[in-house]
């Protein structure tokens, strides 16, 4: 490709030399923004771990007392989801910006079905007293560490429900971009950039379902 | 990568990915499924945690190498994720270090070893320097 | 440009730059992509910064002048120092150099025309005034007293405003984040043709250095500044001993981040020095592998010693065991670095101007400040130490004996090339005579009153440390005026300094080979650099190229 077709790309940006170096840089851009996710939830993951140690009989009685059947269902609607997006971009690299629209909106919808399990069960802890910190009320399971569950509980499922919703408004964005054609085979950058937030959403569930249900 | 189209770096000949998209999503819900069936098996000794970590290690892979195409892409982004992942491991490992070798009337109460819940009033389990 | 034409005659100052253009005028700067304009925005909001800290300073070393209340209640004076300590560090610290000089040089340092994304890096100015702005609301409404380091369950449960302060500093490491990230990836993909990974200047290798921890490390300080506020503000306990939680925990992660910053703000002033002691001793810098190597080294082996904070919290004697061993590597990095600028030096022709003042002044307490870090590392002798003013010396001399040491070399340094002017050479001596000689009589009797066993944070003292701290605060009145006598002839030199030549020093820097001051776009052309960065040899080890290659740097 020539230096001046290659500045023609009515993509490239004026600082980056070729569209491959712009669409390379994208691309590590995403992956040192989802390193620090990644790192954002460790702290969590690692309190979570010393108390499971400290009180490991009280987490493993606490997780029984929570909805296994929810956390499965959220486990599988999930990686549903995460296919679809795979789907989706694929459909990008053929052009079909039409196709990609569908698969995200497919997403979107498992997306919200997954929220929506959430909501269920969060109401079921609100109305058991399941409840973090000071808020504890639940009398089956009691003893230290009980509340201190719960407490994580909801920090690490309440974080990643905030990334579900972020990551839902991106593919709904990308998405209706991508029906109206603002991408093709040659660039869909941002459709892929969106799969992979989507992708590591899906990739911490997997490590909390087992975590937080099947203790 | 020298071809500046190349964004998801298809098979050569034009082989699509969606084969591989539903492997991989097969695999995953398998070991969805396996990852239930053996929690209900309720392995002792804290293996179960293990078990449960190499699974969701497995799951976690999958994702990434194919959903993710870290398996066609270049080695900066690999060595991103792998050393962020690597941090999780420092901090989570060296935290639990920590509280497993304390002294034990250091560690929150109710804890093995610690004061019992609801304060020092009680008299601890066990005095200082006495072995269990 | 001919063959035969000097490095220091290189590009004439040209009178469109990025100051004037693409426009001039407030809305121009606040919607600015260039990468100038924000390091410039950056290097303005935390030099204020820095008065502002130092304001809480003067205060508490005035209330140190006599063993009693001096000028104020004890609560009051543990907001001070909380408040001293929460602007220095991430409204001075971890933002001045990287996201000011940084931002100015690293594109041009690399042949580049901006960073990779511009706009994050606009974004990540607003999210700096942000930070600040809630932090500033925060202490308004009287701050916190738990220290700058938060630590629970007093942070959990005062009753001062400590929540908008940890917000401001949630925010804060967004702007630290994204600021990281650019680097990384402009140091990746868009360094000019000829620049190598071993051609790339010693200054982008320690910022990309910093930028790898800014990634790593800010993600668990921001969670863990989250938690605190959540229990502070809603009692969930995570930390709180009654329900289960383990206050030492947050001492874990709030060190996991706070170790590694450290080397946040201590590598970018290594990365200025490399640059200062190659420009005036006019010689290659001594080893360029080994800083380069040290550079990283720093950024991986500072994640591992961080429990070397919790010798005496309660930590196990297991964790003490490995992070004291591992804080002794550390060290290493470091004297690899001195060892070399110093062997710079050696046979060189040395210019002793301002920046080289301050570089000296740089490496007689980055020496001293790591030598007492090494000491502090070592378990038995910090349970005499811990939260004595010893500590509180140790790392005063490399925060400000080396990082604002460096910071003042950069900006004198680099101040022809940002502002097309030249500061008063003879008042930039003065202020750095007085700037090292206020800062030895400040820090040095906090060595002596911290071996003697004065603790720190404390508003009241017994008798015995009266003349010591007399002493330090006497020497950081001096400080104070060296620092204000900087801020006025900068100031002015702005405004009314003499126009500079283009390369004023003679330095053989990449980023020397661009226009003084700069275009917006930085290069006419992309250059092609055919020599290392730090080469002052006058062999020819690059074949000549052709003459028709007008951006070609020899």
């Amino acid at each position: 490709m020539s230096a001046e077709a290659a500045r023609a790309h009515p993509r490239l940006a004026h600082h980056f030399e070729s569209l491959e170096k712009q669409v390379h840089a994208a691309r590590l851009g995403m992956w040192l923004f989802l390193a620090t996710e990644v790192l954002l939830f460790t702290a969590l993951f690692a309190a979570y771990a010393v108390y499971r140690y400290l009180f490991h009989e009280t987490f493993a009685e606490a997780s029984r007392h929570i909805e296994t059947w929810i956390g499965l269902v959220n486990t599988i609607v999930l990686v549903t989801s995460s296919l679809t997006v795979a789907l989706g971009l694929h459909r990008a690299t053929r052009g079909d910006g039409k196709g990609t629209a569908l698969f995200f909106g497919l997403s979107v919808l498992l997306a919200l079905t997954f929220l929506g399990f959430k909501a269920i069960e969060y109401t079921h802890h609100f109305q058991e007293g399941q409840l973090p910190g000071r808020f504890y009320t639940y009398g089956e399971v009691t003893g230290p560490g009980a509340s201190l569950f719960f407490t994580l509980y909801f920090l690490i499922t309440g974080l990643h429900g905030i990334h579900v919703v972020i990551g839902m408004t991106v593919l709904i964005v990308v998405g209706i971009r991508a029906g109206r054609g603002a991408f093709s085979a040659e660039y869909h950058v941002p459709v892929e950039l969106a799969g992979l937030y989507w992708h590591l959403v899906d990739l911490i569930w997997i490590f909390v379902f087992p975590l937080i249900y099947l203790i | 990568m020298a071809d500046p189209h190349a964004t998801t770096h298809d098979a050569p000949g034009g082989h699509s990915h969606v084969g591989r998209y539903a492997l991989v999503w097969v695999a995953l819900l398998f070991f969805t499924f396996l990852t239930y069936g053996l929690s209900r098996l309720h392995i002792a000794g804290g293996w179960g945690v293990v078990v449960a970590l190499a699974i969701a290690s497995a799951k976690g892979t999958l994702v990434a190498l194919f959903f993710m195409h870290l398996w066609d892409q270049r080695g900066a982004n690999r060595l991103v994720f792998l050393i962020s992942l690597s941090f999780v491991a420092l901090l989570v490992g060296l935290t639990i270090l920590d509280n497993a070798t304390r002294f034990p009337l250091a560690n929150p109460p109710g804890a093995e070893g610690a004061l019992p819940a609801g304060g020092a009033d009680v008299p601890p389990p066990f005095q200082p320097g006495e072995r269990r | 440009m001919s063959p035969s034409q000097p490095p220091s005659e290189a590009p004439a100052y040209s009178p469109r730059n990025y100051l004037n253009a693409p426009a001039t005028g407030l809305r121009s700067w606040l919607d600015t992509r260039d990468h100038k304009r924000i390091g410039v925005m950056f290097l303005v909001a935390t030099t204020v910064a820095l008065f502002l800290g130092g304001v809480f300073a003067l205060l508490i070393r005035i209330e140190l002048l006599t063993p009693g209340p001096t000028i104020m209640t004890a609560m009051t004076y543990n907001r001070m120092f909380t408040l001293h300590g929460v602007v220095m560090i991430f409204l001075f610290m971890i933002p001045a150099i990287p996201s000011g000089f940084g931002n100015f040089l690293l594109p041009i340092m690399l042949g580049a025309k901006d960073v990779a994304f511009p706009k994050l890096n606009l974004l990540s100015f607003y999210l700096y005034l942000l930070g600040a702005a809630i932090a500033l609301y925060g202490m308004i409404q009287g701050g916190a007293d738990t220290g700058w380091t938060f630590y629970t369950p007093y942070s959990t449960t005062t009753v001062t405003k400590v929540t908008p302060i940890l917000l401001g500093a949630f925010v804060l490491g967004f702007s630290s984040i994204l600021t990281g990230l650019n680097f990384i990836v402009t140091t990746h993909t868009m360094r000019a043709p000829g620049i190598t990974w071993t051609k790339v200047p010693l200054f982008v290798w320690s910022i990309y250095a910093t930028s790898v921890i800014q990634i790593l490390a800010t993600p668990v300080l921001g969670m863990t500044l989250l938690l605190v506020a959540i229990e502070h503000a809603f009692g969930w306990g995570i930390f709180d001993p009654a329900r289960g939680g383990d206050p030492v925990l947050f001492q874990h992660f709030f060190w996991f981040y706070s170790h590694p910053a450290v080397y946040i703000m201590v590598l970018p002033a290594m990365a200025v020095i490399s640059e200062v002691v190659c420009a005036f001793s006019h010689k290659n810098i001594f080893g360029y592998k080994a800083v380069m190597y040290s550079s990283l080294g720093i950024a991986f082996v500072g994640f591992f010693t961080w429990g070397h904070h919790l010798f005496t919290s309660g930590q196990s004697a297991w964790d003490a065991g490995i992070f004291g061993v591992l804080s002794m590597f550390v060290g290493i990095f470091t004297a690899i670095k001195v060892f070399n600028w110093v062997a710079t030096m050696y046979r060189g022709s040395i210019s002793f101007k301002t920046p080289f003042a301050y570089f000296v002044g740089f490496l007689f307490f980055l020496v001293f400040g790591g030598m007492t870090g090494v000491a502090l590392a070592t378990v038995s002798l910090d349970v005499h130490w811990q939260d004595t003013y010893f500590v509180v010396a140790h790392f005063h001399f490399i925060m400000v004996g080396g990082v604002m040491m460096a910071f003042l070399a950069a900006l004198h340094y680099w101040f022809p090339k940002i502002t097309g002017r030249m500061y008063p050479e003879g008042w930039g001596l003065v202020g750095a005579v007085l700037v090292i000689l206020g800062f030895n009589f400040t820090f040095i009797p906090q060595f002596l009153l911290g071996n003697e066993g004065m603790p720190r944070r404390y508003y009241a003292y017994p008798e015995r440390f009266w003349p010591l701290n007399v002493a330090s605060t006497a020497g950081a009145s001096v400080l104070a005026a060296g620092l204000v006598l900087v801020l006025v002839y900068t100031i002015i030199a702005i405004r009314w300094g003499p126009r500079s030549v283009a390369n004023p020093w003679g330095s053989r820097g990449y980023e020397w080979a661009s226009a003084t001051p700069p275009p917006p776009e930085n290069f006419e052309e992309t250059p092609t650099f055919a020599r290392g960065p730090h080469e002052y040899d006058d062999s020819a080890e690059a074949p000549p190229t052709p003459a028709a290659e007008p951006s070609h740097v020899r």
